[in-house]
């Protein structure tokens, strides 16, 4: 019998946290442990029986549980400078603390970085190295370059290195076959999620509903629970009625805000109905390719923040188009100066606010306010 | 044509171009590293640059075409490997030959002195290096400005000297700095003046130039100038922390350094995040240390007050 879509969530929740807990108490996981960024390629890591964490991930739960603060106090003590990610300095705080909302990160065997989102998570994962000790994978995706065979081929031998590291620290094989079913779940996670968020448009959902929910695609994405329960939203989402009001439509051109209960400022936006985000776009990951490497480097070499800005903004020019949006909230986040420059050249009115993505204290909430107010008049 | 480089991650070996050491003209961008902004802000703003050449190596360089994508300009942006393996070495590699070509075409000419240019470099590192085997005799401002004022010429024009100031330093306490690109040098001023005699440094245009040599006995041109950049000086862009630590406190112990100085620009994640192990390897050897950042285009706030609080302590 299957699952109802909170038995399901609860389901991968649990599966992702259980070990944090069992780690506070002393418990270590029976497996090899990896921490990841969130862009790095875990269809690799689950098919040869790795635990994956996202440290980046569980600096949003601890903002949004309402510690961040304190952990930043943490780790400026320990010369952290809070000009670095917040992301960062978080976590550094809650390794350091040895506390969490749902416990410990159990200590890495091994860290995954990426650069396909930016070039701050392989200095962080920098840190950690010399923290615990163990070794260190920073995997660099060239991204768009004119001879992308070069870059190919360069990505390749990368992920090559990565199996045969993986697989000494495990003692596993990896099975091609195994693997190419994994990204196959990935493949069908995606697609479920692309028709979940198509439902802002015309549905009364709560854009944080999405935003929480597009965790599990970064946390949980190649597993075959996570399609399932997106097919399942997506008949939900199905049976709502039609929206029909006088809100304008507004697209929000950044990341959530982890630290407010609803993700957004729904209390500034009463006016407004949010009805798309880019952000809930960007694990929107395309799998197609001949072969499992040939998928791996379709999916993690154009990520959104690793393409040309020309590129960008096409994207986010059609993701804009195809919701309606009368006009933008962008931010601009103190945290992700990748993302900053997302919103160049967007066709439509546009609030700018500056804000960080976990950093309750960061935002000028009086300016932001005066910006909203200043849209609205402009429209 | 005239170009504009950013980092010791552009080959010199291949064309000449203007290292950028500073700005004080119109600003553009108000946000993140104000290296960076004003690298940019001249790019934009300079009517007689042809163009620019820089890194792909931390966010702030990541994200430059953005705001040059508009412009007439030529530029080139080089994507540094995070790593140091042979592929890396090769795919760089790759790069400087298709921005040789990239600039041949813009200048409808034929390159063909790298040899004599890698020569070139090899005996002007090789003075950077004996320069800076002078340090305990000299001023070590003076010793960075002649650096820059060379990164700014043609590199057939530059020349280097051992600048003796004749002083004596042997009271002083011995520091080493480390940190980015230093153009704002009046802080090694302050530094000396406060009693802090600088006697090493890890800065990129001092360490890359006096450890970076060329092979010049053969083999890919392109695969050598690339291995010569990748590998000499390491940069904290290149996901090494452990051998930079390692080999600044050779270093730092060799030369008997009493404390060291971390100077960075404000918002230049890589040295913030070196500066955390770095500093608990430093407090292991009860070697103390202290961060300096500068504001956007120069100065650090209360520069002074804190590097007489340190000198004092030290």
């Amino acid at each position: 019998m299957s699952l109802s879509i909170g038995k399901l969530k609860t389901k991968l929740m649990r599966d992702y946290y259980k070990y944090f807990s069992k780690y506070s108490k002393g418990e270590k996981p029976e497996r090899k442990v990896a921490w990841v960024s969130s862009f790095a390629p875990v269809e690799i890591l689950e098919s040869l029986d790795v635990l994956y964490y996202y440290p980046e991930s569980y600096a949003a739960v601890i903002a949004a549980s309402g510690k961040e603060q304190e952990m930043f106090e943490e780790s400026n003590r320990n010369f952290l400078s809070l000009d670095c990610c917040s992301y960062s300095c978080c976590i550094e705080g809650s390794i350091l603390q040895m506390n969490g909302p749902r416990g410990e990160l159990p200590a890495p065997d091994i860290l995954i970085a990426t650069n396909n989102q930016c070039n701050t998570l392989p200095g962080w994962w920098n840190v950690l190295a010399q923290k615990y000790h163990v070794p260190l994978i920073i995997l660099d995706y060239p991204g768009e370059i004119e001879n992308e065979k070069m870059a190919y081929e360069y990505v390749l031998v990368q992920h090559y290195n990565l199996i045969s590291v993986l697989q000494k620290l495990t003692g596993n094989m990896l099975d091609v076959t195994l693997l190419n079913e994994i990204i196959d779940y990935s493949e069908k996670s995606v697609s479920a999620w692309k028709k979940v968020i198509s439902y802002l448009v015309s549905k009364e959902i709560k854009p944080t509903l999405l935003f929480d929910d597009i965790n599990y695609l970064i946390t949980a994405r190649c597993k075959s629970e996570t399609s399932e329960l997106y097919n399942m939203m997506c008949e939900e989402f199905f049976e709502k009625e039609d929206v029909n009001d006088e809100r304008i439509p507004v697209f929000w051109v950044g990341y959530p805000l982890w630290y407010h209960p609803q993700r957004y400022l729904e209390e500034e936006l009463a006016e407004f109905r949010v009805v798309g985000s880019n952000y809930i776009t960007w694990w929107n990951l395309n799998y197609q390719g001949e072969d499992v490497f040939e998928r791996l480097y379709n999916a993690y070499n154009f990520t959104f923040l690793n393409l040309s800005q020309k590129t960008r903004n096409i994207r986010l020019r059609e993701c804009i188009k195809y919701t309606g949006a009368a006009c933008a909230i962008v931010l601009h986040n103190k945290s992700c100066k990748c993302d900053f420059v997302s919103a160049r050249d967007l066709d439509i009115p546009q609030a700018e606010i500056d804000m960080d993505m976990i950093d309750r204290n960061y935002m000028d909430i009086k300016k932001a306010q005066k910006q909203i107010q200043l849209l609205k008049e402009m429209l | 044509m005239k170009l504009l480089s950013l980092s010791g991650f552009v080959p010199e070996q291949i064309y000449d171009t203007v290292r950028f050491t500073g700005y004080q003209g119109e600003r553009n961008i108000q946000h993140y590293c104000g290296y960076a902004n004003d690298f940019i802000s001249q790019v934009l703003n300079d009517k007689s640059l042809d163009g620019a050449v820089f890194p792909k190596s931390c966010d702030s360089s990541r994200i430059i075409p953005s705001y040059l994508d508009g412009t007439n300009k030529f530029f080139y942006q080089f994507l540094v490997p995070s790593h140091n393996s042979e592929d890396a070495v090769r795919f760089f590699a790759k790069q400087i030959e298709d921005y040789k070509h990239a600039i041949e075409r813009k200048i409808g000419e034929e390159i063909d002195d790298i040899e004599e240019r890698i020569h070139i470099i090899n005996k002007r590192n090789k003075a950077v290096s004996e320069a800076y085997m002078e340090l305990e005799e000299c001023s070590y401002k003076m010793y960075l400005e002649m650096i820059h004022a060379n990164l700014n010429k043609p590199l057939r024009e530059q020349t280097i000297e051992i600048l003796s100031c004749g002083k004596t330093y042997e009271t002083r306490k011995r520091i080493f700095l480390v940190g980015s690109f230093l153009h704002y040098t009046e802080v090694a001023d302050v530094l000396e003046k406060n009693g802090l005699k600088i006697v090493g440094d890890n800065l990129p245009e001092s360490g890359r130039l006096r450890r970076m040599f060329t092979d010049e006995t053969g083999g890919n041109i392109y695969e050598t100038i690339a291995d010569s950049i990748l590998s000499h000086k390491l940069s904290p862009t290149q996901n090494n922390f452990e051998k930079i630590i390692q080999t600044d406190l050779k270093e730092i112990e060799t030369k008997k350094v009493d404390a060291v100085v971390f100077a960075t620009q404000n918002y230049c994640e890589a040295y913030d995040f070196l500066y955390v192990p770095y500093r608990k390897e430093l407090e292991k050897r009860g070697i103390p240390s202290v961060k300096i950042s500068f504001t956007n285009h120069g100065g650090a706030n209360n520069l002074s007050l804190i590097v007489e609080a340190f000198a004092e302590s030290v």
